[in-house]
């Protein structure tokens, strides 16, 4: 943290902000992500066919294939992992805890419950089916997180270790009624493990809209919040004293962060590590200060987020890895070498 | 007595004739598939994809194999499906390379997503694989009329059912009422098995035998490895010997030495062709189930 301050310090106004480099790069993997797939397409065909998804005139296999499945594809893994980090960074904000990742107060745990009773149960019961895993999946994510908060709460202020203790018991209670349907149905447990490892394999842009508009006023919420953030670092009793409305400030951001978890896990399954590894990625290089952490890791998540679902679905090619074991793979790994150096 | 042969050859040809025309499909046609999607086919599918591997099976045995252009990377029977581009499976499709084959037909299972998915790109599918014996009687017919081989389909139904009554007459009477051979399956070390209802329970009964599982236990229970013992098959069918376990190493668990198949030798260690077989609600149910016939009752086939 100190030598990227120093290094900005010596540049002086020669060096770009941040901020640019990464929409940059973000523009850069998504363009990369949009070129690569299973099917080649050629850089000519690929811009005719995005010049007809934009008339809205289709033709033939190239134009769905670009349109219809890579692109939603590419902007969903952007839009999810932008949510994922960003709720991280708030709950990780919220909670002054390095370890705090957005699947916290159960909302994974919560979404995989939901998700896995209408995949095993969709074929016995109508309403199940018609309802549908993503909204299942949604709604699942919010109850949990919600009886977290109602078991935790003490009158009007919400304790931040029951909190964390009441999201670890009610995540691992409601995971272990997952693992057990799945194995009550072996017939269905590859499709619930493929679901519960993560995966963009059905994005579409009709799956994509609803996702939109949960994130935006999560995101724009959780943006807003980032000077409180900044306070509450110093310490609840200290940030109050300074006249943040604590209590009031915690409530929104869980409620923001738990809004962007859940919309993004109900549509691309539980992809883990993206929430823990981009928010700390950019503490390290630009440090803690909430104005700059926040849209840095929405941007770098999405990154990040982008990158892992291109590796999915090519390291393996023809076949489709869950894209939260690479998140995994790939995250780990990178973490620990960043802690490594800053440490050096 | 040649001469009876050609004439009831004769007689067969003629038979088969006279239903493919009264049996062909007039296109277009519209069907429901399992989901309640709908789909219509103007002309006969030439471009079809199969995402399941009994499907592929039972394409094929239709005789329409040389119009699969695409399978999933499971389907591995007949042989020359190996050469078809692999699409990944139901639950991780390769849905690029799927669209790029721009298929008239898609075959796939109802539960994994990719039916409504495909359907919203415009790729006429459908939806619904058989999970039973009847199940996979009544598909080889829907199968039969989608793709105009409706004399075929009745033909592999009429196969199937004189394979399983051909082994019903022979393990019939083979005891006294109530002796079918009692098997344990084996689908993994952990132990997971399979109940009465579940297809493989049923399989076993056509074949005479009978699984050591009870019918409230489940379709696919983890059972007590005490309940194995207890129970003493007379036939163990090791389905994970291809993942790892070998007839030595089952018959040197604790308690095992004293069961009667061990007693026996008749712990089997299933091949993965034979697993396959005897998984998949196919065309090839009828040699699974003559497969398990020769297994329990060796003496009589």
């Amino acid at each position: 943290m100190e030598r990227a301050e120093l290094r900005r310090v010596a540049l002086g106004r020669s060096a770009p902000a941040p901020e640019v480099v990464s929409w940059l790069a973000l523009a850069l993997v998504m363009a990369l992500a949009l070129s690569v797939g299973s099917v080649k397409v050629a850089p000519a065909a690929l811009l005719a066919a995005l010049g007809d998804g934009l008339r809205g005139q289709l033709h033939g296999a190239v134009d769905t294939i670009v349109w219809q499945l890579r692109l939603p594809r590419v902007v969903m893994a952007a839009l999810v992992g932008a949510a994922l980090s960003l709720a991280g960074a708030a709950f990780q904000g919220v909670f002054r805890n390095p370890l705090a990742d957005p699947y916290l107060l159960g909302a994974a745990s919560g979404a995989g419950f939901g998700a896995t009773v209408v995949l095993v149960f969709a074929g016995a019961v109508p309403w199940l089916a018609r309802l549908g895993v993503p909204l299942a999946a949604f709604v699942c994510a919010l109850l949990a997180v919600a009886a977290v908060t109602l078991v935790a709460r003490r009158g009007a202020s919400l304790p931040a270790t029951s909190l964390i203790l009441a999201g670890v018991v009610v995540g691992s209670s409601l995971t272990a009624a997952t693992s057990f349907l799945m194995m009550a149905s072996r017939d269905r447990a590859a499709g619930i493990l493929s679901w519960l490892l993560g995966s963009f394999a059905f994005a579409s842009w009709e799956r994509l809209l609803p996702v939109v508009v949960l994130l935006l006023p999560a995101a724009l919420a959780i943006l807003a919040a980032a000077r409180a953030l900044d306070v509450l670092q110093l310490g609840e009793e200290a940030a109050a004293q300074l006249g943040v409305p604590v209590e009031a400030v915690k409530m929104g951001l869980l409620a923001a962060a738990t809004l962007a978890t859940a919309a993004a896990v109900s549509v691309a399954g539980v992809i883990g590590f993206v929430g823990l590894v981009a928010p700390h990625a950019v503490r390290l290089a630009f440090g803690a200060g909430h104005r700059r952490l926040l849209p840095l890791a929405a941007l770098w998540g999405a990154l990040f987020m982008v990158l892992a679902d291109l590796a999915a679905r090519t390291v393996v090619a023809p076949a489709d890895v869950p894209v939260g074991i690479v998140t995994a793979l790939v995250g780990g790994p990178f973490f620990l070498a960043l802690l490594r150096r800053q440490r050096a | 007595m040649a001469e009876r042969v050609v004439r009831r050859t004769a007689f067969l040809v003629i038979l088969l004739l006279a239903l493919s025309s009264a049996l062909a499909t007039s296109y277009p046609i519209v069907v429901k598939d399992e989901l309640g999607g709908t789909l219509t086919l103007p002309r006969a599918p030439q471009r079809i994809v199969s995402m399941i591997p009994s499907d592929t099976e039972t394409v094929c045995a239709l005789g329409a194999c040389d119009r699969l252009v695409g399978v999933d990377s499971l389907s591995d029977w007949p042989e020359s499906v190996a050469s078809l581009p692999q699409l990944g499976n139901a639950n991780q499709p390769d849905l690029e390379a799927l669209v790029a084959l721009k298929p008239d037909l898609v075959l796939t299972d109802e539960y994994s997503g990719l039916a409504p998915r495909l359907r919203a790109l415009g790729i006429p599918v459908y939806a619904g694989t058989p999970q039973t014996f009847e199940q996979a009687l009544a598909f080889f017919g829907t199968v039969g009329r989608l793709l105009d081989r409706q004399a075929q389909a009745a033909v592999l139904t009429g196969r199937v059912q004189g394979q399983v009554a051909a082994v019903a007459a022979k393990v019939a009477g083979s005891g006294p009422a109530g002796s079918d051979v009692s098997v344990f399956v084996e689908l993994d070390p952990t132990p997971y098995s399979v109940g009465p209802g579940s297809y493989l329970g049923t399989l076993l009964a056509k074949a005479g035998g009978r699984t050591i599982v009870t019918a409230s236990m489940g379709e696919y229970p983890q059972v007590d490895p005490e309940f194995v013992v207890r129970q003493d098959p007379q036939v163990v069918l090791l389905m994970d010997a291809p993942y790892g376990q070998s007839v030595a190493g089952a018959e040197a668990r604790p308690g095992w030495s004293g069961i009667r198949a061990v007693k026996d030798g008749r712990v089997v260690a299933l091949d993965l062709q034979q697993v396959d077989m005897l998984s998949r609600a196919g065309p090839r149910m009828g040699d699974a189930v003559v497969l398990l016939a020769r297994l329990l009752h060796p003496g009589r086939f």
